[in-house]
């Protein structure tokens, strides 16, 4: 608490701890998925040029002044499919971790607080989820229906709900028997309430982290899809496709396959760090109980 | 363990102290300065005597032990000086301290059960803490385990071959007490080695630290928070509130004659286990850190008699030369000479008995239990928590049921007010049965929730702590009646009762201290206007100062609104101070029953009267059990 006699002792503390707690290193991520978000969201306009148009005249150009990362085996500019290809590379991302964390975290919420039958069908239906081979049921599906990046999204989701749920579950059990959840219970709050509003909140550390998790692991679990031909299609600017058609080419222009694979691991790692360090930073509000 | 100073004569042995502590600080160093957690602590102990260092928690007395020890954590510094067979420990290195932790300054904490590597069977822990352990063979290993464990009144060899999950507390705290003392250490510093423990235990371990210390002529250290176990065990006592000392004299002349307004009033919030008072004396507020009354007397801020004086600077603790007071008594009140008959006067005060008219009990109660057994499947084995119990408790009653833990006290409450299912026999609240509140209606539930009310022993988790005080009380307000009008208002009223600012309503629970907390667990079960209210041992996790506040609130609700309580806990002067019947538990059962008064002054079951027995008590004899 802060010392009442010596205000101005606590607002040097106040600062020194913050810039403390806040390391360059999350600076740097930060701006990594500042940058994602803006190229997510105008990539396409902010381009230099446009990312599909082809240039045969000028394929495989090494980085200079009109093509700061060179051109592709098609003679499209390296730069603005990166810069476009942000959008495919973050839309499915989150909606993955988005919509798994609410379905995910209502499964698990309704596991570990009513228990009991519910508990024992949500869970099973999990263990069967997690026995089944998820890339190949993928593979399977997008050979038999094509390939398509949203189906690939959605398959992607649907596997990632049950690691939330037993996660979601886990936490929830630790506090449902605490003092504070029955004496909501002996006031005759109703469940639904009580789940929401009173275990939700306690458990929301976990359930954030887990979320940026599986941003990350999407991302490069997405980008490995479209490597193979199993996601978003081969014409349109996607890190993983660029991956596969940049590999071709290595030797005449190594930035056209390594400039894509940098961004996936870059955004991969700052994505994660960033949920390590939003995970500390929730946790600690807890902790002066 | 080789004796540095040998031309020292050994007649003083008895008469230098063993151990001395001189001006010790401990800080906690951060960015552009330091936070004081103790401060200029000076004690001593002789060898063959006992040390009590007495305070409630912050007052800074693990953290004095624990720079005695060398087991600061990281980030805290220790100044001052503690003398020890010639040399200043606080200057050793880390190698140098391992000889002495053991060999010199054994240690017994808290809690036994972190205090044993989980890992590891008895007899290893013992092996581990033995000198010499390479030079012996198997069979003198095991002989040594064996008589080290019979020293601490274990004589079943079974013992080492267990591991420490697989023993009883006490058991436990045994084999701390031996590995302790394996190495035949001089000085032997316990901190709170019987809190975790129930009431019968407690007066075991302790009577066993007490054998073991006369017959080794050893040092003893103890610290607790409780002034009764100081009494029965210590010489003298240092009393420390909030990282300072304030008072130091020997034992039975500060239970006579405190000299300092802090150890007056930690003394009358103790509730005397023989006579029920009228009112406990409370100490207003809460302890402060050390750094907030740096620079005054750090009582100031609580205590009625602080006048300019006290706030101009620390007070020293100096030797007391007043009429009638021994010599040798320390203290750090600057105005003892003017308040020493005030005091007195209210101590006085405080003594006088309460008269209360044993009422008679309604003929049938708001709650009747009628043979009601819970029974849970643990592993296989089935185990009846509840077996067969059955009570009353009237409109406006207070009642109270005492057991040790295990008794199945906790589980009765939960019976009680729906957490738990029983598994037969009948449970019927004003009327309605309340065997299974899942089978009733949801009407019913509400109309018995605004009857029977539960308030939990840990205030630290029963309150969300990401929700506001405001949020938590308007929940509970809105959910006893969806149609309530003027929330905020409520939440103000229900704050005021429990003597809480209505600015808390802001707060979240990490911003309030223990104490605090459990008002605003009071209050929330007050929002559902109960009739009765269950607390389950609702003052055992907090300070004895705060411990009396809470209890005459509770004490004053019950004046005020005609609010019946059943009244859990394990401690038997609280009974006696808040109760007008009580029930006696063990093991699922109850063994006796009757009014109050009649139970503690005439009990008739064996176990109540061993229970009774074992409140701690200044007495010659209380550690002299006739169990071992």
């Amino acid at each position: 608490m802060a010392s009442a006699g010596l205000p101005v002792a606590g607002i040097r503390l106040v600062t020194v701890r913050r810039r403390a707690s806040v390391p360059w290193l999350m600076w740097i991520c930060f701006g990594i998925a500042l940058l994602l978000v803006v190229l997510a969201l105008f990539g396409t306009t902010l381009a230099p040029y446009n990312p599909s148009a082809q240039n045969l005249s000028d394929v495989l150009a090494r980085p200079g002044g009109a093509h700061w990362l060179g051109t592709d085996s098609l003679g499209r500019d390296v730069l603005s499919r990166i810069m476009a290809g942000a959008r495919s590379a973050c839309l499915g991302p989150v909606v993955i971790a988005g919509g798994s964390m609410l379905l995910g975290n209502l499964l698990g919420l309704l596991a570990g607080y009513r228990g009991g039958r519910i508990d024992a069908i949500i869970m099973r239906w999990v263990d069967l989820m997690w026995s089944i081979p998820g890339l190949l049921v993928i593979i399977v599906v997008a050979g038999a229906v094509g390939a398509d990046y949203w189906l690939a999204v959605g398959l992607l989701l649907i596997l990632t709900i049950p690691f939330d749920t037993r996660t979601v579950r886990g936490a929830v059990l630790e506090q449902a028997p605490r003092p504070y959840v029955e004496a909501a219970r002996t006031l005759g709050v109703a469940d639904w309430r009580i789940m929401i509003f009173h275990i939700w909140p306690n458990v929301l550390p976990v359930a954030v982290a887990n979320a940026f998790l599986n941003f990350a692991g999407s991302v490069g679990f997405l980008a490995g899809l479209s490597f193979l031909g199993f996601g978003a299609p081969v014409s349109s600017p996607d890190w993983g496709v660029q991956l596969s058609q940049g590999l071709q080419s290595l030797f005449q222009n190594p930035i056209g396959m390594l400039a894509p694979g940098a961004m996936i691991v870059l955004t991969a790692t700052s994505v994660n760090l960033i949920g390590d360090w939003v995970y500390e930073q929730l946790s600690s509000r807890g902790a002066g109980r | 363990m080789s004796t540095t100073q040998v031309n020292e004569p050994v007649v003083t042995a008895a008469v230098c102290p063993v151990l001395e502590v001189d001006g010790l600080s401990v800080e906690r160093l951060r960015r552009g300065g330091a936070d004081t957690i103790v401060t200029s602590v000076s004690l001593s102990v002789r060898a063959g005597e006992t040390i009590g260092i007495v305070g409630e928690s912050g007052s800074g007395k693990s953290m004095t032990a624990r720079a005695i020890t060398g087991l600061l954590p990281p980030g805290l510094v220790a100044r001052g000086a503690v003398r020890y067979g010639g040399r200043n420990l606080l200057t050793q290195r880390e190698s140098q301290w391992q000889a002495i932790r053991g060999g010199e300054i054994g240690l017994v904490m808290q809690d036994p059960f972190t205090m044993l590597n989980p890992v590891l069977r008895c007899g290893r822990i013992l092996e581990e803490s033995l000198p010499d352990r390479r030079r012996l063979g198997r069979a003198q290993r095991r002989a040594e385990i064996a008589r080290r464990l019979a020293e601490v009144g274990i004589t079943d060899e079974g013992v080492a071959e267990r591991y420490p999950f697989q023993l009883s507390g006490g058991m436990r705290q045994r084999v701390a007490i031996a590995a302790a003392l394996a190495r035949g250490p001089r000085v032997l510093i316990a901190d709170e080695p019987s809190t975790a423990l129930d009431v019968a235990t407690q007066r075991e371990i302790l009577a066993l630290i007490k054998d073991i210390q006369e017959a080794r002529g050893m040092g003893l250290i103890l610290i607790t928070h409780d002034l009764r176990v100081a009494f029965a065990m210590c010489d003298r006592i240092y009393v420390l509130y909030a990282g300072s000392l304030v008072e130091a004299a020997p034992a039975a002349e500060l239970q006579a004659e405190p000299l300092h307004p802090y150890s007056h009033g930690l003394l009358l919030s103790e509730p005397p286990a023989d006579h029920r008072v009228r009112e406990l004396a409370v100490i207003p507020g809460t302890v402060p850190s050390p750094g907030q009354v740096a620079g005054s007397c750090t009582f100031a801020p609580r205590c009625r008699w602080a006048a300019g004086t006290c706030r101009e600077s620390a007070p020293p603790l100096v030797e007391v030369t007043l009429p009638e007071v021994a010599s040798g008594r320390l203290s750090a009140c600057v105005r003892l000479a003017e308040i020493r008959a005030d005091m007195r006067a209210v101590r006085e005060q405080a003594e006088l008995e309460a008269h209360t008219a044993p009422a008679g009990r309604a003929e049938s109660g708001l709650i009747s239990v009628r043979d009601v057994r819970k029974v849970f499947r643990q592993g296989g084995r089935t185990v009846a928590a509840v077996d067969g119990v059955s009570l009353e408790v009237g409109a406006g009653e207070s009642v109270g049921l005492v057991g040790e833990s295990g008794s199945g006290k906790t589980t009765l409450a939960r019976l009680l007010v729906g957490l738990e299912r029983a598994t037969s026999g009948d449970i019927t609240i004003d009327g309605t049965s309340a065997s299974d509140w899942a089978a009733l209606s949801p009407s019913e539930r509400r109309r018995l929730r605004g009857i029977i009310q539960i308030v939990f022993q840990d205030p630290y988790s029963s309150l969300n702590p990401v929700r506001t005080i405001g949020a938590t009380l308007a929940e509970a307000i809105t959910t006893h009646n969806p149609r309530a009008r003027g929330v905020p208002a409520q939440v103000g009223d229900l704050l005021a009762s429990v003597g809480l600012p209505a600015a808390y309503a802001q707060r979240k629970p990490f911003a309030l201290s223990g104490g605090e907390r459990q008002r605003v667990a009071i209050a929330r079960a007050l929002a559902a206007r109960p009739r009765v209210l269950v607390c389950d041992e609702p003052v055992s996790a907090l300070d004895v100062s705060v411990q009396a506040q809470i209890l005459n609130l509770l004490a004053a609700l019950r004046a005020d609104r005609g609010i019946g309580y059943l009244f859990i806990t394990h401690d038997l002067s609280i009974v006696r101070q808040i109760t007008d019947y009580l029930y006696v538990m063990r093991r699922g059962r109850l063994v006796e029953s009757g009014a109050t008064e009649q139970v503690l002054n005439g009990p008739r079951d064996p176990y109540t009267i061993q229970l009774i027995e074992s409140v701690p008590s200044p007495e010659a004899g209380w550690l002299t059990t006739p169990e071992r």
